[in-house]
């Protein structure tokens, strides 16, 4: 869990992280689903051209994007690695019993594209916006009170928790945990007893804090009807340059949809 | 056990979009009908996050290790909450680690809900079938099978998403294998799961009862 240990927004004054965060988050969701329609291999550049553009306005740092791809390319690597070896006839070249295929390459090659390309979207909307500001923006576009609350809430107290279960997995190692060798393929029935009773004890200490927690919140006149905290912060009006980033964005998602519609055709 | 972006249609993602906004819509109206929803906020809150933490327990399975899914378990505690929770854990799991996805956040969304919603049902049909058994084998019983029946559904609905969208120019006799070999390779797990459900739900039984009775 060391990853949850830092938020994802990193401060700059680039205009993308002046866009207004509503605009942003649907102008962005757009573009992602746009991308996610894409057929048509000629199109993958112009999508990674899109993407790269996006993040080189919002002046994030490229290393920011690089600790991030490395978590989720495992799935995406396991078909990088067979769909060229396995699907399709037209053979490219063979080596042994090694054989690359034309439509596995292919189909590999749009599946990445689309892949880096709206993972780039989600960090660039998520590396510009701190968290509140996009609850507020969701809140603001419809999200329900209790999503809202409990997601706010959760936020809160995940780091937290995290903490705790770091310290209570290090005070398992001093005692000894896993320290005694199992054999290959076989699930210690005492090692399952002792990581069940470890997250049963992290759920109980969580539900006493959430008692606690209520408690206070009661106190301040939670639940008394008063709006959501989220409900309450008035959004800012968008300025042109919001608007104008709006457009641009949006003209590209249709572009993409119009120019896939005609490849196919 | 998470789809990420790239892998799925524009219009496979807006119906995992459409059913879990479904989903949540009836959630939040089981919530609203309780007769203070708002109290079990900050208890559905803190254990989503304990849950988002917790699933990050791996299992030593030598030479590897098993993660844990934790969605059965979330829907025998969390009852109605568990839907929510799922969406927001796993909003978090696209946010801070990018684990998942943003487009495909409906569809992993509506894959771990659901299962959960039935593996709470599940485990409440304790009170009028598991009346044969006695307790604490009841409890132990029935939260396996809710632990096992949400690990187990989850995995068929991603094999299914995942074989009907990767480019099938595979042949139909190597699709069937794949999916038979791959849904056999998940029964371990789904009992892997509801072992430890049980274990877990058996400690909490014992430490603490009332996490148990929502």
């Amino acid at each position: 869990m060391g990853a949850t240990s830092h938020d994802t927004y990193i401060h700059r004054e680039s205009v993308v992280h002046r866009w207004s965060p509503r605009l942003k988050l649907v102008s962005l969701a757009v573009l992602m689903f746009a991308f996610a329609t894409v057929r048509q291999l000629t199109l993958v550049p112009w999508m990674l051209g899109v993407a790269a553009g996006l993040y080189l306005l919002s002046e994030l740092p490229l290393s920011f994007l690089r600790q991030r791809l490395s978590y989720p390319g495992l799935f995406i690597l396991s078909l990088v690695v067979l769909l060229p070896l396995t699907v399709g006839d037209t053979v490219l070249g063979q080596w042994g019993w090694l054989t690359l295929r034309q439509e596995g390459l292919m189909a590999t090659l749009l599946i990445v594209g689309r892949f880096l390309s709206i993972l780039t979207l989600g960090f660039i909307l998520l590396g510009t916006t701190p968290f509140l500001s996009l609850l507020r923006a969701m809140r603001s576009l419809g999200l329900p009170t209790i999503l809202a609350d409990m997601t706010l809430l959760s936020y809160r107290y995940l780091f937290e928790i995290a903490a705790m279960l770091a310290t209570m997995q290090q005070a398992m190692r001093l005692r000894g945990f896993g320290h005694k060798r199992q054999g290959w393929l076989r699930v210690n029935r005492q090692t399952m007893q002792q990581l069940a009773m470890l997250a049963g004890n992290l759920l109980i200490r969580s539900y006493e804090q959430s008692d606690r927690v209520y408690r206070a919140m009661r106190l301040r006149g939670y639940g008394y009807g008063a709006k959501s905290v989220e409900g309450q912060s008035a959004v800012t009006q968008p300025c042109i340059l919001s608007w104008g980033l709006t457009g641009i964005v949006l003209a590209a998602a249709i572009g993409l949809v119009i120019a896939e519609g005609i490849l196919r055709q | 056990m998470h789809i990420p972006d790239g892998i799925l249609s524009a219009q496979v993602c807006a119906a995992g979009y459409a059913v879990t906004g479904l989903a949540t819509w009836y959630s939040l109206r089981q919530i609203n009908r309780r007769p203070d929803p708002t109290a079990e906020i900050p208890k559905a809150s803190l254990l989503t996050a304990a849950f988002f933490v917790a699933s990050s327990i791996y299992i030593p399975v030598p030479p590897a290790s098993v993660h844990l899914i934790l969605n059965g378990l979330l829907g025998v505690v969390l009852g109605y909450f568990a839907f929510p929770a799922i969406l927001i854990g796993l909003f978090f799991q696209a946010l801070v680690i990018g684990h998942g996805g943003l487009t495909t956040l409906g569809v992993n969304a509506a894959m771990m809900g659901i299962p959960a919603l039935l593996a709470y049902h599940m485990f409440q049909t304790r009170h009028t079938v598991g009346q044969l058994l006695k307790e604490p084998a009841r409890t132990g019983v029935f939260a396996f099978l809710g632990g096992a029946l949400g690990l187990g559904i989850a995995a068929l609905i991603f094999l299914a998403l995942i074989i009907l969208n990767i480019p099938a120019q595979l042949d139909a006799g190597a699709e069937q294998t794949a999916v038979l070999a791959l849904s056999i390779g998940h029964v371990p797990l789904a009992i892997i799961e509801g072992v430890f459900t049980a274990m877990l739900v058996l400690f909490l039984r014992r430490a603490k009862p009332e996490l148990l009775e929502g």
